[in-house]
């Protein structure tokens, strides 16, 4: 009981902050809590199955053009178009994960590499219905029983988002499918040893992982209402990895404090170190490997227990 | 753990919200790409525009005001630049200036509509920037793709050209001018006998080039924005023997290929808003030249322009009142430095394309540097 | 009839460039094990020396492949000192040392973008521009030769192939593993930046010429097999002939045609990991 409290303070804390925020806070917010939320599902990918993929972003962008295409072009209303757009993004991940089960490591992040690439090719071919390179555009949020979300209430309804994910991810984290995923990144053969089915245990965490990262995209068609092939490339990829293996890979904590730090850093850096913040993060990750892979969250425990 | 979140945001925010400015200075804001794929083009641009602002200011500024520029960097990413777009009407500008890729600038419409505010790219070519979505807060004055075409076409005229080839690449820019050079060409009944599109990072242009070579046109026109692979295409071009003429989107302007495409560009037609023999842009030169001790080009003078028509603009507003600007610009007749002799930027009958459609020359190539202008306007 | 033997020139000399940026790959995974992203912005680098040398500062061309040959040395076994050795010694998972890379991968990019700014650079052709294939291919083939010699032929190689077989037994030998790997990284980053200064004066040095590379580099290694020095070359000329063939005679619509080596990579990756070339036994 005390722990759903303290969530639901968190969302009325959270959302409450965006109504004192004016446009351009509100969005950075927005956006913000997006990367957090795709930062924590990339965490349980990456940190806590043990899976390098560089796919995550574009299921962000196929559940973002799913959902675009699914209520404007086919007409669909909008919660029906969540859940087909949602299904959408499940099976792609199946498809991807199911041949994938045999790749060990590197491998399987090449493979969701050309993954990627294909996707933005797609999308660029895709004519009328992708809107091809411009994209897709000229669309609002539809109203929902005669009530359109926008502003702060739509920020509201991202930070509901991301607290659901946070909360189902924990929630899983902790259950003996976390374990397994665990067990599978550490040693596939100690994990099959005890019982654990290691190829289903991969293609669930894969397909659950990056129906999330589709939803989060469903949340973003509407923050700027265009889509457009730009956005989903490739870059973000590296961005959404670099987030959580500075944060510090494998902990919830440490997704977020990833996610928040890189994507608030480039508005503050810009007057210190130009432009070039990536190279900053790129040095920084370096680091991060080397000299503490636990990333800041290791950080942190270990001045914690210095101090003791 | 999420109390310390929820705090610490609250503080962001605050850092966030933008300040009042000083109320002495007319604020017009500037997104431009600093470190992406746009930077080649966006650098140039918003340097011009930086040394009209400047020149404005010496020469007493708008309205007995300065002109200030705050000048964001979208690091050619199209969803930091509608936060920008943001960032700069919380911040009091009362024009925006986008100097960055198109699918950026299309991003900041949905900001500036939203937010009344005028905005104006004086550098982008992509048609679609007025038709996808309907802003009236959104003028145009960068040389559109179906502009090029034209005038393309009209130099052409006389050669008598029945069936062409079309070269592009994938780069949104480069598919959305191949679309309206598509479109141009069939419009004026020559036949696009074969298109092809060199995807980015290809290490050669020739496969593509031999399906032109088998299709025999009488000309191939070139719609891509990308430098290394329009070199493959130049190469490729030559490697295959191919005899026939080629003319380009005013992307093959840009100084770098003089350097990269070395012994590939004599006769090599493209359409330009530059005309060097213009007084006007000798003056622009050479004053360029003594504040910077840099030569400029055809990129310079589209910011410079845009600065100078937004101050324009602004100055019979009467002042910073967004929605008189709106109408003042809207009203605009104004003659800059780009352009051919005697052009002048206007957005007659509601249109919010400014460049003049009969404003662009057609130049050539001499050697490997840029030569004398063989035809004017689209006639 | 002419068009096919244009295009087999062509993809032939593309495949090359395909095959060295293979090869590297090859030199550092077969005695670590580790798959280094980065070699395509080593290959940028290569290219960028190029440029610097040869076109800025107008060295005659064997003096500005020297140059860019040493400095690409030092840079790989500059890498493998900084990103990979302390992660091997701290006995991190084999996945942290190609996650420290792909940051390098970054560095290195963000670092030329800073030092010669985004524009495309020249750089020119030792044979001017009519034998420039010619000149690829054949300096690729004496590069693979001389890889072929080195590891069949001479004690050093074979050690690196013992090192690759088994690392415990290598160094129970008393065979030099710290000095394998230093030297393996040293010669990938050669032979990237060989491959970036072949391949510039077709598309110019940029800074966003890596990636691309890295991807196609990693399809032919992938479809070579990493067992054999030859694999790498049957890799990049697979590679270059499919994609070239396709997008010259399949009836697909141009912007589909990219597709292929995604594709191609894919199906191998799925259906025979291990590529075409099995390892000797």
């Amino acid at each position: 009981m005390k722990r759903l409290l303290s969530w639901v303070l968190a969302a009325v804390v959270l959302s409450g902050i965006a109504f004192f925020m004016g446009g351009y806070a509100n969005d950075v917010y927005r956006k913000l809590l997006l990367w957090v939320a795709l930062a924590l599902s990339y965490n349980f990918l990456f940190g806590i199955s043990g899976q390098v993929a560089f796919s995550h972003f574009s299921f962000y962008g196929i559940g973002a053009y799913a959902v675009v295409i699914f209520v404007f072009q086919l007409g669909l209303p909008l919660p029906l178009a969540v859940l087909a757009a949602a299904g959408l993004c499940a099976v792609l991940a199946a498809a991807v994960a199911i041949p994938s089960t045999r790749l060990e490591g590197f491998y399987l992040a090449l493979a969701t590499l050309a993954f990627a690439q294909l996707f933005v090719v797609v999308l660029n071919e895709g004519g009328k219905v992708t809107g091809g390179p411009g994209g897709l555009a000229d669309y609002r949020l539809p109203e929902i029983l005669g009530f359109r979300l926008a502003g702060p209430w739509y920020t509201a309804l991202i930070v509901l988002l991301v607290l659901g994910t946070a909360a189902l991810l924990w929630r899983l984290d902790r259950s003996w499918f976390g374990r397994a995923c665990r067990a599978v990144r550490d040693s596939p053969e100690a994990a099959a040893a005890m019982g654990v089915d290691v190829a289903r245990t991969k293609v669930i965490a894969f397909t659950l992982a990056s129906t999330l990262a589709g939803f989060a995209g469903m949340a973003y068609a509407f923050v700027d209402n265009t889509v457009s092939p730009t956005i989903f490339g490739l870059e973000n990829a590296f961005l959404l990895l670099f987030m959580v293996i500075i944060g510090g890979s494998g902990s919830h904590a440490g997704a977020v404090i990833g996610a928040v730090l890189l994507y608030l850093l480039p508005f503050g850096l810009s007057p210190l170190i130009g432009h070039h913040h990536a190279l900053v993060f790129g040095v920084v990750m370096v680091a991060a490997i080397l000299l503490q892979p636990k990333g800041l969250v290791g950080l942190a425990g270990l001045v914690r227990r210095a101090r003791a | 753990m999420k109390r310390l979140l929820a705090v610490g945001l609250l503080a962001l925010a605050h850092a966030f919200s933008g300040g009042a400015g000083a109320q002495d200075t007319i604020k017009i804001g500037v997104i431009t790409d600093k470190v992406g794929p746009a930077k080649p083009y966006a650098e140039p641009v918003t340097e011009g525009a930086v040394f009209g602002a400047n020149e404005i200011n010496r020469k007493g500024g708008v309205l007995g005001r300065k002109i200030e520029l705050l000048i964001e960097d979208d690091q050619g990413r199209p969803d930091i630049s509608a936060t920008m777009a943001r960032k700069l009407v919380e911040a009091g500008a009362v024009f925006i200036l986008s100097m960055s890729l198109t699918p950026a600038t299309q991003q900041q419409q949905n900001v500036t509509l939203e937010t009344k505010t005028p905005q104006l790219t004086p550098s982008n070519s992509g048609d679609t920037l007025t038709t996808q979505i309907n802003n009236p807060y959104f003028w145009q004055t960068g040389p559109l793709g179906s502009t090029q075409i034209a005038t393309l076409l009209s130099h052409a005229r006389a050669k008598n050209l029945k069936r062409v080839a079309l070269i592009s690449d994938n780069s949104d820019l480069g598919q959305l001018l191949a679309r309206f050079f598509r479109g141009g060409l069939e419009k004026s009944g020559i036949e696009v006998a074969v298109e092809e599109v060199i995807p980015r990072g290809a290490t050669t242009a020739e496969p593509q080039m031999q399906k032109v070579r088998a299709a025999n046109p009488d000309a191939m026109f070139m719609a891509g924005v990308l430098t290394p692979e329009n070199v493959l295409i130049l190469r490729a071009h030559r490697q295959l023997g191919l005899k026939f003429p080629i003319h380009s989107s005013y992307n093959l302007s840009v100084p770098q290929y003089m350097q990269v495409a070395k012994g590939l560009l004599n006769g090599l037609t493209f359409v330009d808003a530059y005309d060097p023999d213009k007084p006007e842009v000798k003056q622009f030169e050479a004053e360029y030249q003594k504040a910077t001790g840099k030569t400029p080009y055809n990129l310079h003078g589209y910011g410079y322009d845009g600065i100078l028509l937004v101050a324009d603009a602004i100055r019979r507003a009467g002042g910073p009142d967004k929605e008189k600007i709106r109408a003042a610009m809207q009203a605009s007749s104004f003659a800059g430095i780009m352009g051919a002799k005697g052009m002048k930027y206007s957005f007659p009958e509601g249109k919010r394309t400014g460049f003049d459609p009969t404003g662009m020359v057609v130049r050539v190539y001499e050697g490997d540097s840029q030569g004398r202008v063989v035809h004017v306007g689209a006639k | 009839m002419r068009d096919f033997l244009e295009l087999a020139v062509s993809a032939t000399a593309s495949g090359c460039v395909y095959a060295l940026i293979a090869l590297a790959y090859l030199l550092m995974i077969r005695p670590t094990g580790i798959i280094n992203f980065a070699v395509g912005e080593w290959a940028m680098v290569g290219a960028f020396a190029g440029y610097l040398t040869l076109s800025k500062l107008n060295w005659p061309y064997p003096a500005g492949m020297a140059a860019m040959l040493g400095f690409m040395l030092l840079l790989g076994w500059a890498t493998e000192r900084v990103a990979v050795r302390p992660l091997v010694h701290t006995g991190a998972p084999p996945l942290a040392p190609i996650l420290a890379l792909l940051g390098m991968l970054v560095v290195v990019r963000e670092s030329v973008s800073i030092g010669f700014g985004p524009d495309p650079h020249q750089v020119p052709e030792p044979f001017g521009f009519a034998w420039q294939k010619e000149y690829m291919v054949g300096v690729t083939l004496a590069v693979f030769a001389g890889a072929w010699l080195f590891f069949e032929r001479t004690l050093a190689g074979r050690s690196f192939e013992a090192v690759a077989l088994d690392r415990k037994a290598a160094a129970l030998m008393g065979i030099n593993l710290p000095r394998v790997t230093a030297a393996s990284f040293a010669g990938g980053a050669a032979v990237a930046g060989l491959a970036g200064i072949l391949v510039s004066p077709n598309v110019s040095a940029h800074y966003l010429m890596g990636v691309p590379l890295a991807i196609q580099g990693f399809t032919a290694l992938v479809i070579g097999g990493v067992g054999r020095v030859e694999g790498a070359l049957l890799g990049g000329l697979l590679l270059a002939f499919a994609e070239q063939l396709t997008v010259r005679y399949a009836p697909i619509p141009a912007g589909y045609a990219q597709g292929v080596p995604l594709l191609l990579l894919m199906l191998f990756l799925v259906v025979r990991p291990t590529g075409l070339l099995r390892a000797r036994a």
